[in-house]
């Protein structure tokens, strides 16, 4: 499996554990959606899987090989890469200076890093008319598709999610949604912790719920569909 | 006191230099303190005694080995800052990783234990006698019929290329703009990967050799003792809720304009009100701008 979560036991005080044994995995290729109420600990799956948190229990395998005990800042050069729940933009650097910080695992690699960056500019011409502004002054899509930029600059294999869509105007939710599906064509296997029920679906292979730290569901996108009213009864 | 002595520009113009001197300390210390708190989130309480490393390191490159100035200062930036690494490597990481969430709290004590210690090791290798180097520079330019010494222009402009040379790698250097990245959002420069422990090693280092530049220039005004460091130190913490906390450019404003203002308030009152004045001041600021003076609409940095 691409993305292996076995019996993950993990928490952010010695005395608190938030997740309880979490089963979890990610096919290659695919888009596997992680949807559950608020607190549910979706968020701290994606911070366990990246190294934030430690596991007490359980393990984490990416493509085979353990990552318990890996630092976050070890992670892209393996191929995950991470967007965090929230803007994460590093608000008064220039958009410019943003992309560098994108490309950092490049190194001193000049030729790599400008290319990338190009490449970004090329998909997000916005970016590219604003390069010189400070990226906090960015419109809330604008802020996102620099976050997105900064994510794929590197070609990662695997894409840790979290509510990428959360706090958008409608009209832009679409087209995350659209980028997030185009990401697929470019062999990124994408996992995504949701609010956004129907539209996480419609772009899902594979469906989990989590709920208080522990599996509720799991399933491909028409099995969940078929059953979506029972699932999320209670929580919607 | 005969206030028309204020309208005289040759008085004033010595006011302000000798101000911006003072300040240009001030700014160097707060930097330090700011960086380190800005980046990790530590407030030292061990920063004067760096400032004292820095001026007994001074004292021995210049005043027994008898080389030049700069490279007395170029020696003080260098150990103090190897004194900074080895502090963050060797308890504030040892602290983050061991204490968990608590670890700012737990650090508070750890600087004031560092200090301490620091404190008495000076004592056991030196005693408490000063050690002071008489004149770095000789000579004084004319400012009408005043004069102001060349050794307070010099400090003036060595302190203004700290500034300077900091400015730079923040701006430039792949570094200096990770460390600005980090301060921001931490994790998101480690999803970037970045890694945020050796920037945070760097950052204690960089503002250890600040405060270890500030001891060496002004050997001549502050003597290496064990307990020169407890002025600068009580400044730092002014010039840095003046500046607003972890604003660095905040702290480089703020230190200038303590500076001059006590300057003046020497002037007019006496040495010695210039402390009342600051510790006002601060109180002042507390109160109506806790962010800091120099914070757009009064946000925490
Ligand atoms: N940094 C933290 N320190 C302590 N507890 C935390 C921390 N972050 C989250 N928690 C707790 O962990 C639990 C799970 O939080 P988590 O953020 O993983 O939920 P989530 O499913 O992502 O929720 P949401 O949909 O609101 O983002 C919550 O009870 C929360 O209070
Ligand atoms: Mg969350």
């Amino acid at each position: 499996m691409f993305l292996e979560v076995n019996d993950v036991v993990a928490g952010y005080t010695k005395e608190v554990s938030i997740l309880n044994g979490v089963q979890f995995a990610a096919e290659e290729g695919k888009v596997t959606v992680i949807l559950g109420p608020n607190g549910a600990g979706k968020s701290t799956l994606l911070r366990t899987v990246y190294g934030y948190l430690k596991p007490r229990r359980g393990e984490v395998r990416f493509r085979g090989e353990l990552l318990n005990g890996r630092r976050p800042s070890e992670m892209l050069r393996h191929g995950i890469a991470y967007l965090l729940q929230g803007h994460s933009v590093f608000p008064s650097m220039s958009v410019e200076e943003n992309l560098e910080l994108g490309a950092w695992i490049f190194g001193k690699d000049r030729q790599a890093r400008a290319r990338a960056i190009e490449d970004a500019y090329d998909h997000f011409p916005r970016l590219r008319e604003k390069r010189r502004g400070a990226a906090g002054l960015l419109s809330g899509g604008e802020q996102r598709a620099l976050e997105i930029a900064r994510l794929v600059m590197t070609s990662p294999k695997l894409l840790l999610l979290d509510e990428p869509s959360v706090g958008l105007m409608p009209k832009l939710v679409d087209s995350v949604y659209e980028e997030i599906a185009r990401l697929k064509d470019r062999k990124m296997t994408v996992v995504m912790v949701d609010q956004n029920v129907k539209k996480a679906v419609a772009i899902a292979d594979q469906v989990y719920v989590l709920k208080l730290g522990a599996n509720s569901y799991d399933g491909p996108q028409a099995d969940f569909l078929l059953r979506m009213d029972e699932i999320v009864k209670g929580w919607l | 006191m005969d206030w028309s002595m204020l309208a005289d520009p040759n008085i004033l113009t010595v006011l302000v230099l000798q101000g911006l001197v003072r300040g240009a300390m001030y700014a160097l210390m707060g930097i330090g303190l700011s960086l380190i708190f800005g980046i990790l989130g530590v407030v030292n309480f061990a920063h004067g005694e760096l400032f004292m490393l820095g001026s007994y390191v001074m004292y021995l490159v210049v005043g027994i080995f008898g080389m030049p100035f700069y490279l007395g200062i170029v020696a003080a930036a260098g150990v103090v800052f190897v004194c900074g690494v080895a502090i963050e490597r060797g308890l504030v990481e040892q602290l983050r990783r061991r204490a968990g969430r608590d670890w700012i709290s737990d650090s508070f004590v750890l600087t004031i234990g560092l200090a301490v210690v620091l404190q008495n090791l000076a004592h056991l290798a030196f005693g408490s006698r000063q050690y002071g180097v008489a004149e770095l520079v000789a000579g004084s330019v004319p400012v009408g019929e005043l004069e102001i010494s060349l050794e307070r222009l010099a400090i003036f402009g060595l302190a203004c290329l700290a500034v300077l040379l900091l400015w730079a790698f923040m701006k430039f250097a792949r570094t200096g703009r990770a460390i600005r990245a980090a301060a921001q959002n931490a994790e998101a420069a480690e999803t970037l990967g970045i890694d945020v422990r050796n920037l945070f090693t760097v950052t204690f280092g960089l503002g250890a050799a600040f405060a270890g530049v500030a001891g060496a220039l002004l050997i001549s005004i502050y003597p290496a003792s064990p307990t020169v460091g407890a002025e600068p130190l009580l400044k730092s913490f002014a010039v840095v809720v003046l500046g607003g906390l972890g604003n660095v450019s905040g702290a480089i404003a703020a230190g200038l304009l303590l500076g001059v203002l006590e300057a003046f308030t020497i002037f007019i009152a006496a040495d010695g009100w210039q402390n009342v004045l600051t510790a006002y001041l601060v109180i002042l600021v507390l109160l109506v701008r806790p962010a800091g003076l120099f914070v757009l609409g009064g946000k925490r940095a």
